[in-house]
């Protein structure tokens, strides 16, 4: 056996190697633990606060947690392994370096059967260490919820580029037997299960909430589910996360996990919003709009003629049931019924306020590259206005 | 005690050609010799390696900060897609084709690869690819933008209309067709034409890593150039392969893309892996530790990599039995992986060793492909990977397992090889500035997207909100880039100064263990003046230290048959890219596709006066 396991023995060796290192040496002992002082800086910035709102690191759902136990452990498996090698790798630099004037040959072996054999072995054991419970996580992330308790399920689809949440599985109509969904904000309720069915009426997208957990993706032609159980209540940011075309970076997606039975207010980005409870939210989104208020009848006028092609409202008034026509055609924008109560339009891209809905329905695609909705016949600044003031007022 | 010395007083060799080589440009053009093919090779990855670094610095200034607007929407994901594969395809793999080509048969014995004309074929073939496949740019002002891992439906008509994504699948198919006939080439040049004595356990690391990566190009580019087929009849001739609402499905892609692509990642990292293997020895002044282990486990990885296609799809929903599989397989990598880490750490291990830059790259390739590869056992555990699966983290593992590891060990190769090449040293104050610029500024960029992943930043987004908590990382990320740049710049300065002025290598400069060290630098076109009868794993350097295991000398002169110089692989290579231009043009000029029927004539033509001709 050729390998001088005496070395690691002598520690007053590793010392004197360090010192040799810095001087006039090639590799300086910094550079060498360069690996070891990137991973001491990696665990120092990971982590969640109010810098890094989408931590992975924090997971605030079941899921997210089974993802965070694996990450653990394999976090520090792989740190331990890399601080054994990168030691044994900088020892070896440093101890063995050619001497000036030294014209010996080092010992010529061509290897060590028991050597090889330890490091086969220990990697096999390493392995099925972390393949044993990773196989575990795999079935228990798949198991279907228990359908007798109550459950949220919600229908998603992704689409260029942009979300539709459809609560018609979890047994949500509006008041006048129409669909509730909704764009980008998706809602659910603290320890409540929820089931997702990812689909998409397009290209390939990824719906993705890291401090939830695990992207799934959202395919054409197929569904599949996700199941997570969020218990925290707050306001979760996530977005696609497969390349979908043009608007991909600007595909964003909102989580609000409702409290129970109490308001909740939270700090969001420095400022307070309150979190009113599921069930009040959902007899809110049940609620068709009402006839529009004559200050804003101006600008239901115009989105009638300019916007009803793809977008849909909901009234109450069965007169104005022609502003549904769009209903759920593949080219259908986002229901707009509650626009007003959202926090962001165009996927996140933009504060939901009148200025920025001016900025977006008269030119969209210098908002988002290759935004798909087009304003037949182009829009006036004033109608422009009057549209936001209109769709403001649906709350 | 016997010297490379010996070799010089052997009788020159008698050898004809049924035609003499070409001059000048014509020479270049018509060349059946793997030594100037391998430079073509080797020159077109480098060129095509500062065009896909420059548009990863262009990536990284529209990254440095939020919300910024120099490159935006499918510009900003045609710089993401090109990067990609033109890093990939055509400056990766084209550098690994130049080594293979080059040192192969030197390191063999050789005189050249089995099919002197077929090889020709390949270079064209690519070369021709690679035009195209960037030409999108030139003819339709734009580059395809779906990805490099191109995933239908984004690929199909109705979301992709304009055509460069069709310069994407003409341009793949090319190279595919090149890496295919390459694979079987070079397969059975090591099987077939080692120097007598060289049994297969004496063949170099290098060359071994070779033969599996030609053996996993001749495998997996079938099920991709499938995929592509079915893509390019979709686009052209309005087929539904992918198309959903018509019963296609787009899983369908990225089975067959990744069946390809999970191979493929080998293939850009077991060739540096075997430069690795080869050059850590020579400064180390003692074998390679474990060369069977690191050859078998090589083996190991190449085998096992075409079952673990699964796991870059675990978020598809191919449900938990096919996870569970998948991941398995995924871990199994990590005990070969380990294996070699283990045998190099074993190598440096008692050793003398000495840091020129090739050293340099080498052992700092030991710790750089541990982080990749640590992080890579990450992914095998399907539920992390849903989390890490399209986020930074996954940039950052696979840049260090590919920049940190596959590049680095193919900057060691050229600092190593070069000299054989040109017959001139590269300047090793200048490869000492590179190395610590591509170090630093590589961990700058790449390390960082670590914690950009944990923190929730998706892959190819070409924007991101100020809030998201991204900004000192991605900052940080595009500094490193220009510590990248100015470092490849120095190399290329380097290689470009040094190519004719540099000081004399002589034979044998860094006293190494194999046979191309053997002949002069660089390699007369017959490679050897005598072949070379090995009786080791190091024939050279037991010829030089150890008493007895002397290369046998020869008296007498060799008589040697060379290959006459052909226009032939060429004409072939240029009728496919009629065939392709053909179908290019075919829902935009009426009769377009005279030009494929005159190619695939073209093809039968040529073909037939390439078997007829004397060679």
């Amino acid at each position: 056996m050729n390998i001088d396991f005496q070395a690691f023995r002598r520690i007053p060796l590793a010392k004197r190697a360090i010192a040799r290192a810095f001087n006039g040496s090639i590799l300086p002992a910094a550079a060498q633990l360069l690996p070891l002082v990137l991973l001491a800086i990696a665990f120092a910035l990971t982590g969640c606060d109010e810098a890094h709102p989408r931590s992975t690191m924090v997971p605030v759902a079941d899921s997210g947690s089974i993802s965070q136990w694996f990450y653990n452990l394999l976090f520090w498996l792989d740190a331990i392994i890399l601080v054994i090698v990168v030691s044994v790798w900088a020892l070896a630099l440093v101890k063995f370096r050619a001497k000036a004037g030294d014209t010996t040959e080092p010992p010529q072996s061509f290897g060590d059967m028991r050597l090889e054999v330890a490091w086969t072995v220990l990697p096999t054991l390493i392995v099925l260490g972390v393949t044993v419970p990773t196989l575990g996580g795999v079935f228990e992330l798949a198991r279907k919820p228990d359908i007798n308790q109550n459950i949220i399920e919600i229908d998603v689809t992704g689409k260029q580029w942009w979300w539709e949440f459809d609560y018609i599985k979890a047994g949500l109509t509006g008041d006048n037997g129409a669909v509730i969904n909704t764009a980008n904000e998706v809602h659910v309720e603290v320890g409540t299960q929820v089931v997702m069915h990812m689909t998409s009426s397009d290209v390939i997208h990824s719906w993705w909430i890291p401090r939830v957990g695990g992207k799934r993706d959202a395919t054409p032609g197929r569904t599949q589910p996700f199941y997570f159980k969020p218990n925290q209540v707050g306001v979760f940011e996530g977005q696609c996360a497969e390349l979908c075309g043009s608007s991909h970076a600007l595909m964003g997606t909102r989580l609000f996990v409702h409290p129970k039975d109490k308001a909740v207010q939270i700090n969001e980005g420095g400022k307070p919003i309150t979190l009113e409870p599921y069930k009040d939210w959902v007899s809110h989104v049940r609620t068709a709009a009402a006839k529009p208020q004559a200050s804003v009848e101006a600008g239901a006028k115009v989105f009638e003629k300019k916007c009803t092609a793809c977008h849909v409202i909901q009234f109450a008034d069965p007169e104005l049931k022609g502003f549904a026509m769009a209903q759920r055609s593949p080219s259908s924008g986002p229901n707009l019924t509650h626009v007003g109560s959202r926090t962001h339009i165009a996927a996140r891209t933009l504060e939901n306020t009148p200025e920025n809905i001016v900025k977006w329905v008269k030119d969209p695609q210098s908002v988002k590259p290759g935004a798909k909705m087009i304003v037949p016949g182009g829009i006036t600044d004033e109608e422009a206005k009057a549209v936001a003031a209109f769709l403001t007022s649906l709350k | 005690m016997a010297s490379i010395a010996d070799f010089a007083g052997v009788p020159k060799p008698v050898y004809h050609q049924d035609r003499p080589s070409l001059y000048g440009v014509k020479d270049w053009l018509t060349t059946v010799d793997h030594k100037k093919i391998g430079i073509l090779y080797g020159a077109a990855g480098l060129f095509y390696m500062l065009v896909g670094g420059l548009e990863a610095l262009l990536m990284r200034l529209q990254l440095a900060k939020p919300d910024q607007h120099l490159f935006v929407g499918d510009t900003f994901n045609g710089l993401v897609t090109m990067h990609a594969t033109t890093m990939v395809f055509l400056a990766v793999m084209p550098m690994i084709a130049g080594f293979s080509n080059y040192f192969v048969p030197l390191m063999i014995g050789a005189r050249d690869v089995a099919f002197p004309r077929l090889n020709a074929f390949s270079w064209w073939t690519f070369f021709f690819g690679s035009l195209v496949l960037n030409s999108s740019l030139l003819f339709v002002q734009e580059f395809p933008s779906a990805g490099w891992f191109a995933y239908a439906p984004l690929t199909t008509k109705d979301f992709h209309p304009d055509m460069a994504m069709d310069f994407w699948w003409a341009g793949l198919t090319m190279l595919a067709i090149s890496s295919m006939v390459a694979g079987v080439n070079f397969v059975v040049t090591i099987l077939n034409m080692r120097a007598p004595g060289m049994t297969l356990m004496r063949v170099p690391v290098l060359t071994w890593m070779m033969l599996v990566i030609q053996v996993l190009l001749a495998f997996s580019f079938p099920p991709i150039t499938v995929g592509i087929i079915f893509l390019a009849l979709d686009r052209t001739f309005g087929t539904v392969f992918y198309k959903t609402a018509m019963g296609g499905d787009p899983q369908l892609w990225q089975h067959l893309f990744w069946l390809f692509g999970h191979p493929e990642v080998y293939v850009l990292i077991l060739p540096s892996m075997g430069m690795v293997s080869e050059i850590l020895p020579v400064f180390a002044r003692r074998p390679l530790f474990g060369q069977h282990a690191v050859i078998f486990s090589g083996v190991f990885i190449g085998f096992v990599g075409f079952g673990v296609w699964g796991h870059h799809m675990f978020t598809t929903g191919m449900g938990p039995i096919a996870d569970a599989a998948f991941a398995s397989t995924t871990a199994l990598i990590a005990i070969p992986t380990g294996v070699k880490i283990f045998n190099w750490l074993g190598t440096l291990w008692n050793a003398k060793l000495t840091f020129p830059t090739a050293m340099l790259f080498a052992v700092s390739f030991i710790p750089m492909f541990t982080i990749g590869g640590l992080s890579g056992l990450m992914h095998a555990s399907p539920p992390l990977d849903l989390q890490q699966h399209n986020s930074y983290f996954v940039v950052a593992h696979f840049h260090y397992v590919l920049v940190g590891g596959a590049l680095q060990g193919l900057f060691a190769g050229f600092y190593f090889y070069l000299p054989k090449i040109t017959g001139r040293m590269l300047d090793e104050t200048l490869g000492k500035i590179h190395f610590w610029l591509f170090l630093i500024g590589f961990n700058l960029t790449f390390f960082p997207m670590h914690m950009l992943g944990n923190n929730g930043m998706p892959r190819r987004i070409y924007t991101y909100p100020a809030d998201a908590g991204w900004n000192t990382e991605n900052l940080i990320a595009t500094i490193g880039v220009f510590f990248m740049t100015a470092g490849t710049l120095v190399f290329a300065y380097n290689v470009i100064v040094n190519w004719r002025k540099g000081k004399l290598a002589g034979n044998d400069p860094w006293d190494a263990n194999t046979l191309e060290w053997l002949t002069t630098s660089p390699p007369p076109l017959h490679n050897f003046d005598f072949t070379p009868t090995t009786l080791s794993e190091r024939p050279l350097w037991d010829h030089k230290y150890t008493p007895g295991l002397e290369i046998p000398v020869p008296t007498t002169a060799e008589e040697i048959h060379m290959p006459s110089p052909s226009w032939k692989p060429m004409w072939v290579s240029s009728f496919i890219l009629l065939i392709i231009i053909g179908l290019l043009l075919y829902n935009l000029v009426p009769f377009a596709w005279t030009l494929s029927v005159v190619g695939a004539l073209g093809i039968i033509g040529s073909v037939y006066a390439w078997v007829t001709e004397p060679v």
